[in-house]
């Protein structure tokens, strides 16, 4: 599996306090957590004891404790406890494999290779603030951003334009959204949407409606392509 | 936690290299120093040493093995620190 560069996950306000979250990007497992500091830590979503989700278990503290038997670890990934022996001076191999994590803009990006030394063109995201909905979609991530202007707005063919090969900017009518989008695995993808400037609740409706239609129509365009491509 | 040197034997139908391979991963997994005593396909003779519970850890790995192998009896006796070291050198040759 090759990865490269820095990787859109969730937006900034979908990992709350002392929460963990799963996700996948290329079909690889990772989970989120945010400890009581309100850092947050991407790691390989699998407890090294039995191969439990890690994105099951629960955050105490500085701590992220596996579901299944309890074992905890720290924020460096290292087991410190395990329930069933307290006693025991817990190995420095146990240990799950963490990654560089950054939130820029309103959204958790994480880097599963040797960290870059450049930092992902996210600079000048919207701020946290801005966040406004994820969607996720039976579609190849490769072809959104084809499909995304097949969904009007106000009856308008929304204009969408790549600033990387992750970022896109979408201009529908009375506002402007910036789209990253996650590589879930082969034929699924997310796409974690903000607005470029705040936007009070009540003004998003319109935007949230057009979202839910986006994902029906991107799940649709999927099964036609895929339809006509058998049959080619 | 106290720490002890153990020597285990396993007994049924092995296939050696994956038996060898799992056995190193669960011992590094564990921290423990391993020395494999003697192999073939029907009886595999391993050392480790480290605490209690993580002998008593390794010992529980190996009795279920990979899926490639049968384990229908394992066996443990104390091993001198002597025998472990002289097997880790000679493995490290």
């Amino acid at each position: 599996m090759n990865f490269e560069g820095w990787y859109p996950l969730l937006l900034v306000a979908d990992v709350g306090p002392k929460k963990a979250v799963g996700t996948r990007v290329q079909g690889k497992e990772f989970v989120l957590w945010r400890d009581s500091h309100g850092s947050t830590h991407v790691w390989e979503d699998r407890c090294p004891h039995r191969g439990m989700k890690m994105s099951l278990g629960f955050v105490r503290g500085d701590h992220i404790a596996c579901l299944y038997h309890g074992w905890e670890y720290d924020r460096g990934g290292q087991c410190q406890y395990i329930p069933a022996h307290p006693d025991l001076d817990v190995p420095q191999t146990i240990k799950i494999p963490r990654y560089p994590v950054i939130e820029a803009g309103s959204i958790v990006w994480a880097c599963f290779q040797e960290p870059d030394s450049e930092l992902p063109p996210f600079l000048e995201l919207p701020s946290p603030s801005c966040g406004f909905k994820s969607i996720f979609a039976d579609c190849p991530a490769s072809r959104v951003a084809e499909l995304i202007e097949k969904t009007p707005f106000n009856g308008v063919a929304p204009k969408v334009t790549a600033k990387s090969d992750r970022v896109l900017e979408i201009v529908l009518e009375g506002g402007t959204l910036t789209a990253a989008v996650q590589d879930v695995c082969e034929g699924h993808m997310a796409m974690h949407m903000s607005f470029d400037r705040f936007k009070a609740s009540a003004d998003q409706i319109p935007y949230s409606i057009w979202a839910d239609q986006l994902r029906r129509d991107l799940e649709t365009a999927a099964r036609d392509i895929k339809t006509s491509e058998f049959a080619a | 936690m106290k720490r002890e040197s153990v020597i285990f034997t396993f007994s049924g139908q092995f296939v050696v290299d994956s038996f060898l391979a799992f056995a190193r991963h669960r011992a590094a997994r564990l921290d423990m120093p391993l020395a494999i005593l003697s192999s073939d396909e029907t009886a595999i003779s391993l050392a480790v040493e480290g605490q209690v519970d993580l002998v008593d850890a390794f010992e529980m790995a190996c009795s279920l093995g990979p899926h490639d192998c049968i384990v229908l009896e394992a066996e443990s006796s104390t091993a001198t620190p002597e025998l472990f070291e002289h097997r880790n050198e000679r493995m490290n040759q």
